[in-house]
Parts: C-alpha cells; structure tokens; sequence
C-alpha cells in the first residue's frame, strides 16, 4: 500500500504538489454502464413477469436455469464494474516538487510504474479535444522528455491546462534550485519500472 | 417411428456448473482485491471499496441462494420430458 507522505525513493525535502486520477467523467461511464446492463433484464423480468416470466420460474428444469443464468450473469456485471474501478483507481500520475511518478494499471495482469525528474522534461502539451471533455473541463497532458523514453501520457485529468501550467512552473522552479546547487546537482533521468 | 433414447440428468448438474463459476469468481475477486490493497493509496477511501464490493457480492450470492433453495433439485431432465413442453406451456399469453 502506497503512502502519499512516503513515496518510494522518496527524497530529502521532496514533496506531493499534485495526485490526480481520470476525470470523474472516467467514473459516471461505469457506473451508467453498470445501471444498463443490470436495469434493462430486470425491467424487462418486471414487465414480463404475469404473462410469462413467473411460469417458467415454476417449471421444475427452467426455473433453476433461469436462477443460475440470473445469478452468473449479475455477478459477472458486479466483478466486472470492480474491475473497471480497480483500474481507474490504480491509475494515479503523482507531480512533486522535484519528478513525476506515473503509474498505469492495464488490467490485472500488467502493472506499469515509470518516474521522470523534472529536470528531463522538455515540453509539457495540454489537450481538450470533442464536446464531452470541452464541457466538463477534462483532457490529456502530454509531458515529452528529453531522452528517447518517449513521453508520460496523464490520461482524461481534470483540468489539463492548469496542471500544464503548474509542471511548467515547477520544472521552472527546479531548474533554478539545480543551478543554485550547482554543477553537483544530479541530472535528469527518466526511469521505467516495470 | 423414430423413439428417443430415454437418458436422465439431475438438474442438480447446474449446480456443479455453478459452483464452477463461483470458484472463478472467488479467486478473481481475491486476487482483485490484493492488487488495490497491495498497490492502492493508503488511506479510507480503500477500505470503502473493498467493504462496498465484499457487500454486494454477499447480497448477490445470498440471494442466489436463497432463490435455488426453492427448488428439487434431484428433477431429471430427460428427452422424453423436453419434448412434452410446448408453446402454450412456456409462452401462456401466446
């Protein structure tokens, strides 16, 4: 279990500025999804249930199928909407005062943490893109490194201009306390955990 | 005429596919369940989750249960049986 006020490798005097997850938005899907797929069998069961349903509940072969089915079916929507959740929540992008941890949940099986020094970062992109994201205010970031690691992807985050706004004045903020420290500081890195 | 062989299942045979399917759904659970304690942020909001999911599946498996009590489930199924069935019996408002 992961701890913000011990992260690991955790530095002298480093600090969480910023712990973000997808948007909300990411959240209202499962949970639209979750309310269809257990809604429309039941409404569907609560029309039908005079004139059909409740006679083959009380056939002795079709009854028991019809309950094993029902239940299966209903658990595999639950397990399902857990593992939905699970990933949206495994999926966190933690900005400090001196790197960027970044850590991916792609289904239950593949597990990505990559972290990046402030001082490797390059360019730092925000993008809102079609009706849905322009309205509720969430897109992408794009943080470009200067090694050939390629680029951290904070997916669907609330509010990506300003969080582009805050890494930049932070990478700003890091490059003036490297300078203060001179040529001993330590160089950017981006490093990938897998 | 052509006869069909007379063969016999108890139903109880859905129970055993049941079963079968509720061992998946444990051990998937489980595992899903260490990923978030293991990987999560520590905080309330994690025990919520877990407390939430490990609800709805008592909810879901109790009244699973509680529904396949009501029947017999030492009731063959048999050819001969399926083939008494018809429209009228499965569909009354036909």
């Amino acid at each position: 279990m992961m701890r913000l006020n011990h992260l690991p490798n955790q530095r002298t005097d480093e600090h969480v500025i910023l712990f973000m997850r997808r948007h909300w938005f990411a959240i209202l899907t499962i949970v639209v999804a979750f309310l269809v797929l257990t809604g429309t069998p039941l409404a569907l069961g609560w029309y039908y249930w005079e004139s059909t349903v409740s006679s083959w509940m009380e056939t002795p072969v079709l009854g028991p199928l019809i309950v094993i089915v029902g239940s299966i079916y209903f658990l595999s929507i639950w397990l399902f909407a857990f593992l939905e959740f699970t990933d949206y929540y495994l999926d966190t992008w933690i900005v400090t005062n001196e790197r960027i941890i970044n850590i991916e949940q792609e289904g239950l099986f593949h597990r990505t943490a990559s972290e990046l020094d402030l001082a490797a970062v390059q360019d730092t992109t925000a993008e809102i893109r079609g009706i849905l994201q322009t309205v509720f205010t969430y897109g992408n970031v794009f943080v470009q490194t200067a090694g050939s690691k390629g680029r951290f992807h904070f997916k669907n985050i609330d509010n990506p201009e300003n969080v582009k706004e805050q890494i930049n004045q932070l990478v700003e903020e890091d490059k003036q306390r490297m300078s203060r420290l001179g040529a001993g500081g330590r160089k950017g890195k981006a490093k990938i955990v897998d | 005429m052509f006869e069909l062989p007379n063969l016999s299942i108890s139903i109880s045979i859905f129970l055993i596919v049941f079963g079968a399917y509720m061992l998946f759904y444990i051990l998937y659970s489980l595992f899903n369940i260490y990923h978030l304690v293991k990987y999560g942020i520590y905080g309330f909001g994690l025990y919520v989750i877990v407390t939430v999911f490990t609800c709805g599946t008592i909810l879901l498996v109790g009244g699973s249960f509680f529904l396949l009590a009501e029947y017999d489930w030492t009731t063959p199924i048999t050819l001969e049986g399926a083939s008494e069935y018809y429209n009228e019996d499965l569909f009354p408002a036909l």
